[in-house]
Formats: structure tokens, sequence, C-alpha cells
């Protein structure tokens, strides 16, 4: 088995009135593990769906491995798919799932056989062929699908969310498993998934997604520390947001008029004096004058505590700021939480403040 | 539900306040199904007992004494032997037409997204809304006119099947739209033809109804009458010729045809309760 490389050039996608997917160019490199990141409704399926050969675009182009697919139907394509709700054979047994593909390529049943337990036990499903998938645990199923999916050496794996159906504890034991698989089997993986954790621990890279347009593409950590737009920043994370009018670029600090006085921070390229902006902060940034800590002086706010949920390893704290809510997390440092009553004094760094023009913001 | 539950309980329990001494809707329901029962097998068990009387005139009244000697004149008549040959031939003709076609239709009128498949389903509808005597004129007249067919076995069957299919069509139809297409998906996905997915994914899945579709097509085919009488010319089934007798009189030989009748259809039917049951607690 071997990756191909995926390239999308000029892809969109109607249906009547409605764009589905605005003109897209993207690639994404052979043995990539490359993550589609969006809401529902936000197109990332309808370009799975496209890459896999079930529709036609409305124009453009689609490559894999520098050929064209235009014309050619799925079942001729280097691509595999593993279903949303994994589509196994529910008549067939286990080792018949998985050897499908290949008993449709008319391979003899005993080399059929030989090379379903071979996935099978790559899967760590060793003997269990000769069940019925509805014996299986969710997992157990999961795994099924995939060796199902690998069974025919495709050169692209599209994964459309396939973790939605297991409880937590299970798809985060899966991340790990599909990502030890991708390295081991050098295949091209395309997943979609509208949860981040998935896209940001496995990915390579990721897509972020909004209304059919891909706003950004960049590796995990750059979508989190260096967000593109608005959506991207607001969808990926926690943010708080505070909206101004940008007044000032002095190099690389921006001023921003708010509710709140004169935030400053670092501006995005295409800013300029005058525009509407927002200024985005994660909670983990923002720090409080209290308990013997001490806030940057960059920026300062002065905000209410109103609740103070534990979440473990860090605590989260909800204020407000006159009419904007401020969340922080601070790090769980084994005391009592700080004193809820009164005002406390926030404040953040210019260097983790970030001001894009206005735009939109992911709703929660 | 629990909170619905405390709260009748605290009342001042209305339910044995309410309760009248006579349980009137139980006996009206119990009273309705005595008649039910009575008015599905009153006629049968009158018949039953008719095929044991010695009087040649079928009746359960006029009582001549017990005799077998009605069971011991079937198997001598020709004409009754030949017609269930008869009747059994178009069954299984009638199974090997209706059920493609049945299929065909079916697949069609679920998978074809267009305006003209509300039109097409009144059309593969419309036989079963033909009264029977039309279906089997037109198409002994079609058959001998067109093909110069004589009317016979073969219409009778194509006639039988020209309704019965459209009932396989609906059945079909039924089982269809539960299908998960993404099964069909997935298969395609994975390589395999058009037809590969249709042996391999579509096929099995219909196999149930394969089944059904069959056992009713087989029932309905036996029992036809007036399609039948109609498109069978000059030859006869075990229906038809029980149709013919009649004219003359009735004779407790159709008595006993009913009574093996009854006996096969209750020995089948303990038959399939049984083997359901034996596999029911694995399949639920």
């Amino acid at each position: 088995m071997h990756g191909k490389d995926v390239v999308l050039d000029g892809v969109s996608m109607r249906f009547g009135d409605f764009t589905a997917v605005q003109p897209t160019d993207l690639t994404i490199e052979a043995g990539e593990f490359f993550s589609i990141l969006g809401p529902s409704g936000c197109g990332k399926t309808t370009i799975l769906r496209i890459i896999s050969g079930f529709l036609d675009p409305t124009a453009g182009d689609v490559r894999i491995g520098g050929d064209t697919m235009t014309g050619i139907r799925p079942n001729a394509r280097p691509t595999a798919l593993i279903f949303q709700n994994l589509a196994l054979f529910p008549l067939m047994s286990v080792w018949e799932n998985v050897a499908f593909g290949l008993e449709a390529r008319g391979i003899a049943k005993g080399a059929r056989r030989e090379r379903a337990e071979e996935l099978l036990a790559m899967v760590a499903l060793d003997g269990q062929g000769e069940k019925k998938p509805t014996e299986l645990s969710g997992g157990q199923r999961q795994r099924v699908a995939i060796a199902r999916a690998l069974a025919v050496e495709p050169s692209v794996l599209l994964l459309d969310e396939p973790l939605s159906a297991l409880d937590l504890k299970l798809r985060q034991h899966m991340r790990a498993e599909l990502k030890e698989l991708q390295r081991k089997t050098g295949v091209t993986f395309i997943y979609i998934t509208h949860d981040q954790g998935e896209a940001l621990t496995m990915s390579d890279r990721v897509a972020v997604m909004n209304r059919g347009v891909i706003e950004q593409v960049a590796s995990s950590d750059d979508i989190y520390s260096q967000p593109a737009t608005p959506f991207v920043a607001s969808f990926v994370g926690e943010q708080n947001v505070f909206r101004g009018r940008l007044t000032a670029v002095n190099g690389e600090v921006a001023e921003v008029e708010t509710a709140h006085g004169i935030l400053r921070g670092r501006p995005r390229s295409g800013v300029a004096a005058g525009d509407e902006v927002m200024v985005f902060v994660r909670p983990e940034r923002v720090g409080l004058s209290r308990n013997g800590g001490e806030a940057s002086r960059d920026n300062r706010l002065t905000a209410t505590i109103e609740r103070r949920d534990l979440e473990g390893p860090f605590v989260n704290l909800h204020c407000r700021a006159g009419e904007t809510p401020v969340m922080i997390h601070l790090p769980n440092s084994g005391e009592s939480g700080p004193d809820l009553s009164g005002d406390a004094e926030l404040g953040f760094q210019i260097t983790d403040a970030v001001v894009m023009p206005a735009g939109d913001l992911a709703r929660d | 539900m629990s909170l619905s539950e405390a709260n009748t309980r605290g009342g001042v329990s209305p339910q044995t306040a309410r309760r009248s001494p006579v349980d009137w809707s139980g006996a009206i329901l119990n009273g309705y199904l005595v008649l039910f029962f009575a008015y599905m097998f009153l006629p049968l068990l009158f018949m039953v007992v008719a095929a044991f009387n010695a009087n040649p005139t079928p009746s359960v009244t006029d009582w001549q004494g017990f005799s077998l000697r009605w069971f011991t004149e079937l198997p001598q008549d020709e004409r009754f032997l030949q017609g269930l040959v008869h009747s059994l031939a178009i069954a299984v003709g009638v199974i090997v037409i209706a059920i493609p076609l049945g299929l065909a239709g079916a697949l069609v009128l679920t998978r074809l997204q267009s305006r003209g498949t509300t039109v097409l389903y009144t059309v593969l509808v419309s036989p079963i809304l033909t009264p029977g005597i039309v279906l089997g004129a037109t198409t002994m007249i079609f058959w001998r006119d067109a093909f110069g067919v004589q009317a016979g076995l073969l219409t009778a069957t194509i006639a039988q099947a020209g309704f019965i299919a459209s009932y396989c069509m609906l059945m079909f139809m039924a089982r269809l739209q539960r299908q998960d297409r993404v099964l069909e998906e997935a298969a395609l996905d994975l390589g395999a033809s058009s037809v590969f997915v249709f042996r391999r994914i579509t096929l099995p899945f219909l196999m149930p109804t394969v089944l059904t579709a069959s056992v009713i097509s087989f029932l309905q085919s036996i029992e036809n009458y007036n399609t039948t009488f109609f498109a069978i010319g000059s030859s006869w089934t075990l229906v038809t010729e029980i149709g013919a007798r009649m004219r003359f009189g009735l004779s407790p030989v159709v008595n006993v045809i009913g009574v093996i009748f009854v006996a096969i259809t209750i020995v089948a039917a303990t038959a399939w309760v049984l083997s359901r049951r034996r596999a029911g607690p694995a399949t639920g």
C-alpha cells in the first residue's frame, strides 16, 4: 500500500440555488493525515463524496496521483470510504465483509479468506472472522470497517466522522489507533469531522471549513495559535472576543478602541485604521491580579467573577466585563479558588491578543 | 410515568369507585370474539361434517350415517386429479413469471427519481383493481388473435401472473423502502460492479420477500376462479372444475377436497409455528 496525493482544482458544488462548496483549490500530500474540520452543513461531507465519486462536482477537477477522476465511477477510483454508520453488510460474516472488495475483483475464496484473516489480525480481531457484525462491539465493528476498506489497498482512505457513534473513552482510544494505522500503511487519510479534538490530535494538517469555504489550511499547532479568520479562531478552542474599532497600527501593535478602553494586540495582515475589528484572546492567556498573582499590564480590564467551574487540570472562571463575557482558564494549583466577590483586575499581553477584521464567529 | 402513577394512587382510588359490578367492555369484547370465530369457522365445520355424511347431497341436518365413501370416490375422479395437476402447474408458472416482473417494477419505482413514476405506479398496480373477468377474457383474446395461441394453461398462467405480479411488486416495494441504500454505496465503493452489488447485497436482502411473495402468489393462483375461468378455454383447474360441477348440483366429493385443504393448511401452519418457535429465541 502507498498513498497518493489528492488535488482539488477549482472544485465547486451546487444543489439548485444552494452552493454547498464554493470554488476550492486544495492539495493533500501523498501519505498525509489530513482532516477537514467544520460544523455540520459546512460542505465537508460533500467534498468527501466528490473525492470518492458519489457526487460529480458542478465545476472543477479532482486528481488523485496526478490522474483526473472526471468520469471515473466510485468502484474504479483508488479510494475507499469509511461511512459514518460504517455500512457493514449485516448478512455477511466479518471475514466476508473484509473480503468483499476482493470477491468483487474475482479473487479465489481461499486467497480471500487468507487476506481477510491477515487484515483482521492487523486490527486486532484475529479469530473473529466467523461472527456476524452485530455480534461485535462498537469499537470492533469500527475496526472491521477499517479492515474492509484497507483490503482493496486504496491509495486514499476517506473517513466520514467514523468515530461519532462511539463513546468518549473508545473514541479517544481509536484516535491513537487510526493515527498508528495511517503511519503503518502510508495511505493518505482524509478525515472528516466536526470534533476539533479528533482533528487536532491526529492530523498532519487541518482544513477548517465554514459555509462551503475552506478558511484555513495549516498544521494543528498553527490552526490553534495562528488562526487566519474570526471563524477559525472561535471554532477551534475557546476564545474571548472584544469588538471594537482599529485606531492605529504601530508596527507589530494594533490599538483598538473598545467598550473597555484601548486594547492592544498583534494585527493580522489586512487590517487598517478605521476598520471594525475583533480582538481574540485565549482563556488560558488571560491573567488575574489576585491571590498573589499579577496580570499583565499590557491590557487591563475590570470584571466581575460570576462563576468558578473546576475542570480538573484547570479552573474555568466565568467573568463579565461590562456586557462582554470573559473566560479565564487558570491552572489548578490545588489551592482553593479566588474570592468570587467583587471586581477583579484582568490582564493579557499584546503578543497573546490577535486583531482581525470583524467576521463570522462560530456558534456555540 | 412514576409521577402520574403517584398521582392516581394518591387520589381516593377513583378506579374502584368507577368500576361497575359487571365488566361490560370485557363482556362485549368476548361476545364479539365468539361471533367472529363462529363466522369464520362454523361454515368450515359444516363442510367437514357433511363430507362424512352418507347423504349424496351435502348436508349436516339430514344425517344418513357416517361414511368415508366420498373419500374413496375422490381418487377415482380423473377430472379432479387432472385439475389439481393443472392448478399446481399454473401456480409454479405464475411464481416464475410474477416474482421477476414484480421485483423489476418495484426496483424501477423505488429507484427512479422521475415524475413519471406516479403514472407508472398507477399503471403497474391497476391489474389488481381490474375485474378478473376482464383480465382473463382480454388475455385469452389477445394471445389468440395476436399470436394464434389457443386458450389453455399457458393463457391462464399469463392472465393470473398479470395481477399477481402487482401484489409481488407491492411487497418488494415495502421491503426496498426499508433498505439501507448506504450498503449499496459501500459495496460500489469497494469496487463492485452494479450487477455484483445486486447479486451480493440487494438480492440477499430481498430473499425473505421472495419467499413470502412466492407463497402468496401460489395461494392466489391456486384459489383463483374468475380470471382462470375466462382464460383457460376448454382446459380446467381444480377450482374451475368445482365451479363447473356446482351447476349440476353439489357432491360431497367437493367437501372432501375442502377437508383435505383445511387439513393441509392446519398441518403446514402448525409446522411453521413450531419451526419458528425452535429458531425463535436466537433470532428474536
